[in-house]
């Protein structure tokens, strides 16, 4: 072999090495540009995208806002001008059947790695990667403790009779479903037509025990915070709230186990620069945004590395950051088709409708 | 040619409002009726727009639907009712009896308006809530161990809050057709020998009708829909049907569905307000 042979081959493989190790981003330090984000309120935030902001400064993040996961599937559908939006767990299949979102090159996110399987799943719809998990956080009972000094160790003490006029209840058809089929030990995405019957029956039963359906976590808040409410479905953020503000309260781990929510980013695929929306996203999963995020909010971070850097007791408590396994304890709400979120929101707005 | 100069100058006029209304009401009303034709979600709205009668179905299937439609009719008719009673006398006094101070009168209740709907809404459950200014009277007195429910998180609180809402706001048509009434008629009256409560009764009232009517049913129309009263008041039993479109619209982004409920309630709050108008023949009055 000649040493002009042996130069050739060699760069023949730094070449091919190189392209099957890509680059995690093309972008450079002074790359410009805007990126249109779909965002929750409170998101928009700098700090939820802090090193983002250090690595690109010259880069501008403009944060445009959905109230709800309906209303952001609404004006992704309506050809929203953003690049990267963001909804919760029970959307995947929406944006995927109607091409409102791109497959994602998870080779881009140099962070990628630092995220744990159980949440990366969440991101896949038939098998491919659509969507970069980012928050986390749990569903369970919220209860006072000085009003019920049994505790609660069920999802059904939201039907228990002794609560009468003390209950909450999120105003949610999924939700409510969810928390029937819990307690029932049935598969929320293979309901029968009778289950659904059941868990209707139950739900308009219910309404007599049930003081409010809550929309927002400040209404539930003050509703426990003033003794009105004992018993509550809700979100550790509002045990966070209540914690803080030195409340008798604690938050239930069902013999059913807690439900936990998942909020997952995707990219548009009309984005003009995607690019950027891949930094973005991958700068989303470093820890030092997860520390951001979980002590302005009290989410959980999909990326455990942040954990460590959480110093609020409270907060700490409520996400359980310190037990491993308390996400292995807990069902994620579940991908549904359009057709079971159809029937859910009827059967919803029929326990609504009732006399 | 003077007729077509007046013509043109007539049209000009017509036109910015007459397109607006087109663009902003008579489309979207159109593109609600299409939507309620329409499967699901999914898709284009127009490329993958197939015909079904599928939301009408079920709709027609729900009985509960129809009875809190039946519900929302009633209670629109009792906060119009009262609304329209309460005002009545409350104009009267400003036109006929205030005299200098009918312009305070009138700037007093102006001033709910000034404060956002939703804020007056909220006020009352400073008032009447669990933690509110009743409850934490009567309990303080002893009267009450803990809070009574009644005043809050009921229909009825969604009734007495409709009712506060729109007295201020009825108030106003009644208003104007109070002050329409030519005082010569009244003095003729009295000249005639009517006692005052005969100048009322067969003077004042009928000629002041349309506006009662008018009132009525500018509170009528969009209570039946109503939706944030129910939803901040109403608890777990005070829902309208309004609450139901909402629900279809926003969490259960079931567009379709929400358009057809909307539909028959828009036709069947017409065909009721078509039904008022021929009664009273209210438009001889407005014409």
């Amino acid at each position: 072999m000649t040493a002009r042979l042996r130069l050739t081959l060699l760069l023949l493989a730094v070449v091919g090495c190189g392209g099957e190790k890509r680059s995690t981003t093309r972008l450079t330090a002074d790359a410009t540009g805007t990126l249109t984000v779909l965002d929750w309120a409170g998101y928009e935030d700098t700090v939820m995208f802090a090193t983002f902001r250090q690595k690109y400064p010259k880069v501008k993040v403009s944060v445009a806002f959905g109230e709800s996961d309906p209303d952001i599937y609404a004006k992704m559908k309506a050809n929203a001008d953003a690049c990267v939006f963001h909804f919760y767990t029970g959307w995947q299949n929406f944006y995927v059947t109607d091409g409102l979102v791109k497959e994602l090159d998870t080779t881009r996110f140099a962070n990628w790695s630092q995220v744990p399987e159980r949440f990366k799943a969440l991101g896949r719809v038939n098998g491919k990667q659509y969507y970069v998990p980012w928050d986390w956080g749990y569903t369970s009972i919220l209860y006072r403790t000085d009003k019920v000094p049994g505790g609660i160790d069920s999802w059904n003490a939201l039907f228990d009779p002794r609560f009468k006029g003390h209950i909450s209840m999120w105003d949610d058809g999924p939700g409510a479903v969810t928390a029937v089929t819990y307690v029932k030990g049935w598969d929320e995405t293979k309901l029968t037509p009778a289950q659904l019957a059941e868990i209707e029956r139950m739900w308009t039963d219910q309404r007599k025990l049930n003081r409010f359906y809550w929309t927002g976590e400040p209404e539930l808040v003050q509703g426990m915070a003033s003794g009105e409410i004992w018993v509550a479905y809700a979100w550790q953020g509002a045990y966070n709230t209540l914690l803080g503000q030195r409340i008798p309260v604690a938050y239930a781990q069902p013999k059913e186990g807690r439900n936990s929510w998942v909020g997952l980013y995707g990219i548009s695929p009309k984005c003009q620069s995607p690019e950027l929306a891949e930094a973005f996203l991958d700068e989303k999963l470093t820890p030092k945004v997860g520390v951001n995020l979980i002590g302005a909010f009290a989410y959980g971070h999909v990326n455990p590395n942040a954990y460590a850097g959480v110093t609020d007791t409270n907060i700490v408590k409520a996400l359980a950051l310190r037990d491993p396994t308390a996400l292995d304890r807990t069902r994620f709400t579940p991908i549904v088709s359009e057709q079971d979120r159809n029937n859910f929101g009827q059967l919803w707005a029929r326990v609504k409708a009732a006399h | 040619m003077p007729g077509a100069e007046s013509r043109r100058r007539l049209w000009a006029l017509i036109a910015p409002p007459a397109f607006w209304l087109c663009a902003f009401l008579v489309v979207p009303l159109l593109l609600l009726s299409a939507y309620s034709f329409r499967a699901g979600m999914s898709g284009a709205f127009f490329r993958d727009w197939v015909p079904t009668l599928e939301n009408y179905r079920i709709l027609f299937a729900t009985p509960s639907f129809f009875e809190l439609l039946a519900v929302s009719v009633g209670i629109a008719l009792v906060v119009a009712l009262t609304a329209t009673a309460l005002a009545y006398p409350v104009a009267y006094y400003v036109v006929f009896r205030a005299r200098a101070r009918a312009g305070v009168f009138i700037v007093l209740l102006l001033i709910p308006f000034w404060i956002s709907y939703l804020l007056r809404v909220m006020a009352w459950k400073l008032i009447l809530g669990s933690s509110g200014v009743v409850n934490a009277l009567f309990m303080s007195l002893g009267l009450i161990q803990e809070p009574i429910s009644i005043f809050f998180y009921s229909r009825v609180a969604v009734v007495v809050t409709l009712i506060y809402v729109w007295t201020p706001f009825v108030t106003l048509p009644i208003l104007a057709t109070l002050y329409r009434i030519d005082r010569s008629v009244l003095e003729a009256a009295a000249s005639l020998g009517a006692t005052p409560a005969q100048r009322f009764w067969r003077v004042t009232f009928p000629l002041s009708r349309p506006g009662l009517i008018a009132a009525a049913v500018m509170v009528f129309i969009p209570t039946v829909g109503e939706y944030v009263t129910p939803l901040l008041v109403g608890g777990s039993t005070g829902a309208m049907y309004g609450n139901i479109i909402q629900d279809f619209f926003g969490r259960s982004a079931n567009w379709p569905l929400g358009a057809a409920l909307a539909v028959v309630m828009l036709a069947g709050t017409l065909l009721l307000v078509v039904a008022t108008s021929r009664v009273s023949r209210v438009e001889q009055y407005i014409g």
